[in-house]
């Protein structure tokens, strides 16, 4: 596994690293970064296979790491094709267009914490599908409306719809007091 | 301007990495299908080299070149004889050295494995 080696060097080094065929820096990335891809997947729907998703993901990024060039960062460019691959098996499986098209209310948030805080996870369950994806895809993948659009295979107006009421929804159950939290949570790389 | 600072908020909310207990273990199984793609790859690879030597070798020996190379052999070895024994005329075992069937068969059995070398280096730059 990787060591104490790499617990000092920037996802940029380890991915030259990685890239140089060091299947250690690239394990480290993986523990930097894991949890970080099967969130995202598991906010976008994925919930039971987010796991094997979130592997498959990272083999591919391994297989195309030269393409990782720093300009952005490493848990976002593996973020995306996270999300592009699971959006492909939505689509081997004929399920995407019935979920982009799901409007409907989604679970009831459960209650918040002992803050009265109700977290992004708790959140998102009570978007409709179609919004889940599309404001997954725009905040949590680094996917722009139009970008949506196109690997959703909606028109854009439809993404920019299910954007806005995506955030309504969650603007009204997102506690004021979560800005504190989030403050100082810088992700890593 | 809120909706702005909601929509940072959630960028925010959205890149903050949870925690998860098995970190490590997700990282060792995918490190894990890394090395055995990688042992399988390479596997793949030196066995595509061996038989692209072995095809590659017996198409060249099918054609005829082994007979041309032996007679050019024993053309090359006489020659070669003769040139050492101006320069060592009193080294009796210059004839083993030289003896063209041998040379043929091991310069034939060094072009198969630089063949497969050279197909599997070729394979693995894919």
């Amino acid at each position: 596994m990787a060591g104490a080696r790499y617990a000092n060097l920037h996802d940029v080094e380890l991915a030259a690293h990685a890239a140089a065929g060091d299947r250690s820096a690239f394990g480290e990335l993986v523990r930097r970064h894991g949890g970080g891809v099967r969130a995202l997947l598991r906010r976008m729907g994925a919930a039971a296979e987010a796991d094997d998703l979130a592997q498959d993901a990272f083999l591919t990024a391994f297989e195309r790491i030269a393409e990782f060039r720093g300009e952005g960062t490493f848990a976002g460019w593996v973020k995306r094709i996270a999300a592009r691959q699971y959006l492909r098996r939505l689509q081997r499986r004929r399920r995407l267009k019935a979920l982009v098209a799901g409007v409907e209310e989604g679970d009831p948030p459960a209650p918040g914490d002992a803050d009265g805080r109700i977290d992004l996870d708790e959140s998102m369950k009570a978007l409709g599908s179609g919004e889940r994806l599309c404001v997954s895809l725009c905040f949590g993948a680094g996917f722009s409306h139009a970008e949506a659009a196109e690997a959703l295979n909606l028109p854009l107006g439809t993404v920019k719809s299910h954007v806005k009421r995506g955030l309504e929804k969650l603007r009204a159950r997102l506690a004021p007091s979560e800005d504190s939290a989030a403050e100082g949570n810088d992700a890593h790389g | 301007m809120a909706e702005l600072d909601f929509e940072r908020r959630l960028e925010r909310l959205f890149a903050e990495a949870p925690a998860m207990a098995d970190e490590d273990a997700f990282a060792r199984r995918v490190q894990g299908r890394l090395d055995r793609g990688w042992t399988a790859r390479r596997l793949v690879i030196g066995a595509a080299g061996g038989v692209g030597g072995v095809v590659a070798a017996s198409q060249l020996f099918l054609s005829g070149l082994a007979g041309r190379m032996e007679t050019a052999s024993e053309g090359s070895a006489k020659a070669l004889t003769a040139g050492l024994r101006e320069v060592a005329p009193h080294a009796d075992w210059l004839p083993a050295l030289t003896s063209g069937g041998a040379m043929v068969w091991t310069a034939s059995a060094l072009a198969v494995i630089a063949l497969g070398f050279a197909v599997a280096r070729a394979l693995s730059e894919i």
